[in-house]
């Protein structure tokens, strides 16, 4: 089973795939309207915000969680080795 | 293709990994490698040629276990359109790693903080599912309009009393398995707007 390269959300269903494409590693919530896939900081910040909202965390604790993750995740990973 | 040998480290791998789950499920996260080694079959060398320090076996251990839920969640958790429906499939999935899940939770605290946020990344999957389905409810009235952020907190953080209360509530049996319905329930009749549903 695929997993987003970008936010690790499993991919079996057509409808999670961005565009529906299986041939694309990254998902439908990652993606933009014309189907490129997002960058780092849009997904950062997009991260970030989606987290204060859902889960009403402060912004500093939502940043550290986002990037803790981020840094895992293959579309990401290189961005953090200093 | 892979080589026999590669195979063999896979599988012990594997092993230790699924081994540190059960024995971190019964003695919680101060259990030691060599109790671990042990039972798994394997000597005390072998558990550190595979995990160099103790932290990343705890990475691995939860990180498997975290998205081993996200899967069971993402599978269940998309079929479902109702609040109901969520929270039922959430706690079934829940009962399953009942004592892993007591264990992470209770000491958060004193594990690493890389270690913690991956139970903090997991809670976050779990939000996902929670903010599309309650936020769907809302919008067709048959949920009060409060916060998503507060229902979902309010939700966990219930979960969280009774499951860190165990001996309290449920000593000798597994806890979720017998309160889930009077928990789910409960939960529902305090964010339903029946009044909207009754018009």
């Amino acid at each position: 089973m695929k997993v987003c390269i970008a936010c690790g959300m499993p991919m079996e269903k057509l409808s999670d795939f961005a565009c529906g494409d299986v041939s694309k590693e990254y998902c439908v919530h990652c993606c933009r309207p014309d189907g490129s896939m997002q960058s780092f900081e849009e997904k950062r910040i997009g991260m970030i915000n989606f987290t204060i909202k859902a889960q009403g965390f402060d912004e500093q604790a939502a940043t550290k969680i986002v990037e803790s993750n981020m840094k895992r995740l293959p579309a990401w990973k290189d961005y953090f080795i200093v | 293709m892979k080589t026999k040998r590669q195979l063999q480290k896979e599988s012990t791998k594997a092993k230790i990994i699924a081994t540190a789950y059960q024995i971190y499920s019964e003695y919680g996260f101060s259990a030691t490698t060599a109790r671990i080694a042990k039972a798994a079959g394997v000597s005390h060398g072998t558990i550190f040629v595979h995990f160099p320090t103790v932290d990343e076996l705890l990475i691995d251990v939860i990180e498997s276990f975290s998205s081993k839920l996200a899967i069971e969640m993402h599978d269940l958790a998309d079929r479902e359109d109702s609040a109901e429906n969520l929270l039922c499939t959430y706690l079934d999935i829940l009962s399953r790693y009942e004592n892993f899940y007591i264990h992470l939770i209770s000491e958060k605290r004193l594990l690493p903080e890389d270690v913690g946020l991956v139970l903090v990344n997991m809670q976050s999957t779990i939000a996902f599912h929670f903010n599309r389905v309650i936020k769907r409810e809302i919008n067709s009235r048959t949920v009060k309009n409060i916060p998503v952020h507060m229902i979902f907190n309010t939700w966990m953080g219930m979960i969280h009393y009774y499951l860190m209360n165990k001996d309290l509530f449920s000593p000798n049996a597994p806890l979720l398995k017998r309160y889930s319905e009077e928990l789910i329930n409960t939960f529902l009749e305090l964010i339903k707007n029946n009044q909207e549903v009754s018009q």
